[in-house]
């Protein structure tokens, strides 16, 4: 059973827990009447006639895009928060949005964590300040939805985008992939490693880092499991991947500085596990590393992020266009520019609007073909594996 | 009748110690509302469980690995930063206040205290990481030009020592300015008068200095060790939370990426609350018998 | 025994050791922040453009200050008289206060950002919405324990109850005392406690982070994680904009008020 299937089916457990009593059964139904008497009230039945929207819609599809904009551009804002400019091209994608519809953006907390975005929409509920979409890890996701931060919301592009990436129920859809890669100074670094196997070579000593630690980075985390799947664990076992890293620490090769771009360019961190689409935008960036990328062969792992809309948000229009935009092929595209895989990626490569420039900026398809994704029960028992297990493996 | 009023416990009336009770109000005011409560949520939600309910699960799961070890990391590299940040600070600013030296030297050595003193976070992971990491500028020299291989020898800045190295940078600035009015009511005449009594330095510190500035060193060093006790951003820039330390877990369960449990983390705040509580039971009998010369 | 002319030699190995200790990591970090992008060698100054030409970190770093300043204001006038009318008159309240004067160690940032916001969140704009307001708030209880120790060391070090006798038996009134009298005494732990709280608000990121206020910390922070070779250089700019502003404050606290009285040994 899909995890959001039992998402749904946990939703209308606690409803039954929660145990209703009579009279509350009546209040509620009395609100409800109230609620039809206010909705069939005269004004909003003028509205209603005219066909001017007083609420957003449910599904994108059944909407004029004109339309659409004309609303979001009333509201002239849009708040988004946690988006890096330099994280598969969000800036770009960030100042397109702006100078096509004219909204102006702001984007808060550049560097926030998933739970960071959660909490802003709960802490700042109601206030002009808080986000209008966020761009969540999957367990934050899920766990965002069960406690009522987001609306649901189809985008028109909905059913191109695969099954297991998105809340059948609207309320989240998942928006671009990427995999673990080793990124590698070249300068520094001779031989070049190629799969984790390669990282104990003692010639590495005190160069491999990660993206920060696994017990607060979800980049790290991928990181041990993509080493546990090249060191015989699988996505429901993941303690090799946390024996290797003990490993690699005894053997002196590890290092725990985070690896970001100070470092990456200082050569502090001449080798860096982290998202392909991070490793490669580096090689661009700082030539004087000349950073190389690989996605090591023996443990190709993947993980996606989350696109979803607040329920109480500000701009209830910009962001349903802010979503439209993103899952245009304009929007998607950018992404493939970050070098991220974006959720339509198939259907886009079916249809062949990729340009061969982006395509071949990546890592060959056939790496890729090869990914794994987990689930996020899986996700969940590998975090308490990994918190138990890493401090005393890999800690000091 | 003036100094009837100043002494409250000489028989001048209630009235008097009233008043004083009420100027203090706008302080217990502003610390209700603003720290009170947030505080009192950490005090309560640390026995909330994840669904609804009261539970002590959280308070008993702190005594286990790995979260006592990280309690006792953090307790050790606090005291070690406290004490000698402590002892060297005071050094320092004795150096720069005492007679003789500049006073311009004081005034430079104040103000970058100032800014050094929250010098910290990745900024100051970074410049360490610059000057003896594993490629730092000191490092080099040391390797290159003295043949000394500092990792080779098994030191390294990403470990407990190092996370040590590099808090002291902002304990050393808090130390100095906290100490420097203490020092200033260290009188040139009471140096004088024990030099003229025959007093070698030695005596004088350990007979006059010492237990004058007792009680202030007391205070600076439990400040310190507070600051230290809760720092975050600087250990995590440094070591990726690879050295345990309890904000570090905080940090991981409250705002992460990756783990969540909120009572949990509030339950790792109210045991950081009963060690600083702890620490300032053994403070004030240290204290009050340190100011014994006063009264 | 004559004043001393020169300084004492342990007096100069101290300062020497200190000052090595303090520079050289910041040298460190200046020859980083020389390095090109293209060629990763020395010397450019195009990382210190980059800084000086960003008009998010002249915004921000203008915000920080004006919050601090305020910080300050609203932290020494709630805090002085507290702490002198404990060492005159309430001295059992001493150690109430240093008690609480550790809770702000004890509650993590990010858990005080979450109660305020939550338990604030019906009052007015302009509180909840403004830096002004919200954030300078959570900021006085962040200096709160800075300074509390920093004025209790300076009432420590002078003799209150003689100044505050000798003052009133001169016939000065409470506020001449407190303005007149004991301020210029405690000068400098009034300035020490204000240095630190200005460095607070300089360097604090969490609270304004979660509260979605757009500081000089946040913008620091954005840029070590996402930028190389620019993090240093701004770094060593807002670490020399800062020591500026200290000694401007210091000049500033050095102008105003008497000169200390010989009661107080002042130096």
């Amino acid at each position: 059973m899909e995890d959001y299937e039992a998402q749904e089916l946990e939703f209308w457990r606690k409803l039954d827990e929660e145990g209703m009593s009579r009279s509350q059964m009546l209040k509620r139904s009395v609100a409800a009447a109230a609620g039809l008497t206010v909705l069939s009230s005269p004004g909003i039945a003028w509205a209603r006639e005219r066909g001017i929207r007083v609420s957003p819609p449910l599904k994108g599809s059944s909407i004029s895009m004109s339309e659409l904009v004309a609303q979001a551009k009333k509201e002239k804002h849009l708040n988004t928060i946690a988006l890096p400019p330099d994280w598969a091209n969000y800036g770009q994608i960030m100042s397109t949005f702006q100078k096509k519809y004219g909204i102006s953006i702001t984007n808060s907390n550049p560097d926030g964590s998933s739970a960071e975005e959660n909490q802003a929409v709960q802490s700042l509920k109601g206030d002009s300040r808080a986000p209008d979409a966020v761009d969540d890890g999957p367990a934050f996701a899920i766990a965002g939805t069960a406690q009522g931060l987001f609306t649901r919301y189809f985008v028109t592009e909905f059913s191109t985008i695969p099954r297991a990436m998105k809340d059948t129920r609207g309320y989240w859809t998942g928006d671009y992939w990427g995999a673990i890669s080793i990124g590698y100074n070249s300068n520094l670094v001779s031989p070049g490693p190629k799969t984790w196997k390669d990282l104990l070579n003692p010639a590495y000593k005190s160069k491999v880092a990660l993206n920060g630690s696994p017990l607060t980075s979800g980049s790290a985390v991928a990181g041990v499991f993509s080493a546990a799947l090249a060191n015989g664990g699988s996505l429901n076992n993941v303690q090799p991947g946390v024996d290797f890293f003990a490993q690699l620490k005894s053997s002196g090769n590890f290092i725990p500085v985070q690896s970001t771009p100070s470092t990456v360019a200082s050569g502090q961190t001449p080798i860096s596990i982290d998202w392909d689409y991070l490793n490669l935008g580096y090689v661009k960036e700082y030539p004087a590393a000349n950073w190389k990328v690989v996605i090591p062969s023996d443990g190709v792992y993947g993980a996606y992020y989350c696109q979803a809309i607040n329920a109480t948000a500000p701009h209830p229009w910009s962001a349903r266009l802010w979503e439209e935009f993103l899952y245009s092929d304009q929007g998607q595209l950018l992404w493939l520019k970050g070098y991220s895989h974006p959720a339509r990626f198939q259907d886009l490569a079916a249809r062949k609007v990729i340009p061969a420039s982006l395509l071949s900026a990546l890592p060959a398809a056939s790496i890729y073909a090869k990914v794994k994704f987990a689930s996020s029960g899986q996700q969940t028992a590998a975090k308490a594996l990994i918190a138990s297990s890493w401090p005393s493996k890999v800690g000091a | 009748m003036a100094s009837e009023a100043l002494r409250p416990d000489l028989a001048s009336g209630r009235r008097r110690l009233s008043l004083a009770w009420v100027g203090t109000l706008p302080f217990f005011a502003y610390t209700l509302l603003f720290l009170f409560l947030p505080a009192g949520e950490v005090m309560v939600g640390a026995f909330k469980g994840v669904h609804r309910g009261w539970t002590l699960s959280n308070i008993r799961l702190l005594f286990h690995e790995p979260y006592i070890h990280a309690y006792r990391t953090s307790i050790e590299v606090s005291l070690v930063t406290a004490l000698i940040g402590g002892a060297v600070g005071l050094a320092i600013a004795y150096a720069a206040i005492r007679e003789g030296t500049p006073r311009w030297i004081r005034s430079i050595l104040t103000t970058f205290s100032g800014v050094a003193a929250n010098f910290g976070g990745i900024p100051l992971a970074f410049a360490f990481i610059a000057t003896l990491g594993t490629i730092g500028v000191v490092t080099q020299i040391l390797k290159n030009q003295l043949h000394i291989d500092l990792y080779a020898h098994g030191f390294t800045l990403f470990g407990k020592t190092g996370v040590e190295i590099v808090y002291i940078y902002f304990q050393l600035p808090l130390m100095i300015l906290v100490i420097a009015p203490a020092i200033d009511g260290l009188k040139r005449e009471w140096r004088e008068a024990a030099s003229n009594l025959g007093a070698s330095p030695y005596q004088f510190w350990r007979y006059v200095g010492l237990p004058v500035l007792m009680p202030s060193i007391l205070g600076a060093v439990i400040l310190l060790f507070g600051n230290a006790f809760a720092a975050y951003a600087t250990a995590y820039g440094l070591t990726s939370g690879v050295v345990p330390l309890v904000p570090l877990v905080i940090g991981a369960y409250y705002t992460g990426n990756v783990l969540s449990n909120p009572h949990f983390a509030q339950a790792l705040a109210l045991g950081m609350f009963v060690v600083l509580a702890v620490m300032m039971l053994i403070y004030i009998p240290l204290q009050r018998r340190a100011a014994r010369w006063a009264r | 025994m004559k004043p001393r002319r020169f300084m004492a030699p342990s007096a100069f190995v101290w300062l020497l050791l200190g000052g090595a200790y303090f520079f050289i990591p910041l040298l460190a970090t200046l020859l980083f922040s020389l390095k090109s992008i293209q060629t990763g060698k020395c010397c450019t100054l195009s990382a210190y453009g980059w800084v000086i030409h960003n008009g998010d970190f002249w915004h921000t770093i203008k915000l920080s200050f004006l919050l601090a300043l305020e910080t300050i204001v609203i932290s020494l006038v709630l805090f002085v008289p507290t702490i002198y009318l404990v060492h005159l008159k309430v001295p059992r309240l001493r150690p109430v206060i240093a008690f609480l004067a550790l809770i702000p160690f004890v509650v993590p940032p990010i858990v005080m950002v979450v109660g305020l916001l939550d338990f604030y969140r019906g009052s007015p704009t302009w509180f909840y919405d403004q830096p002004w307001g919200f954030l300078v708030a959570a900021y006085v209880i962040l200096a709160f324990p800075y300074m509390f120790f920093s004025l209790d060391a300076g009432f420590r070090a002078i003799d209150v109850h003689t100044l505050t006798e000798a003052s009133q038996s001169l016939g000065a009134s409470w506020l001449t005392t407190l303005f007149k009298v004991i301020l210029p005494n405690i000068r400098v732990a009034a300035l020490a406690g204000s240095f630190l709280a200005l460095a607070i608000v300089m360097g604090e990121f969490t609270i304004a982070n979660l509260a979605q206020f757009h500081t000089f910390p946040i913008f620091l922070q954005y840029v070590n994680e996402t930028q190389a070779y620019r993090p240093a250089a701004l770094t060593l700019l807002s670490f020399g904009i800062t020591w500026a502003a200290m000694l401007g404050l210091l000049f500033v606290g050095r102008g105003r008020g008497a000169r200390p009285t010989l009661l107080a040994g002042g130096r």
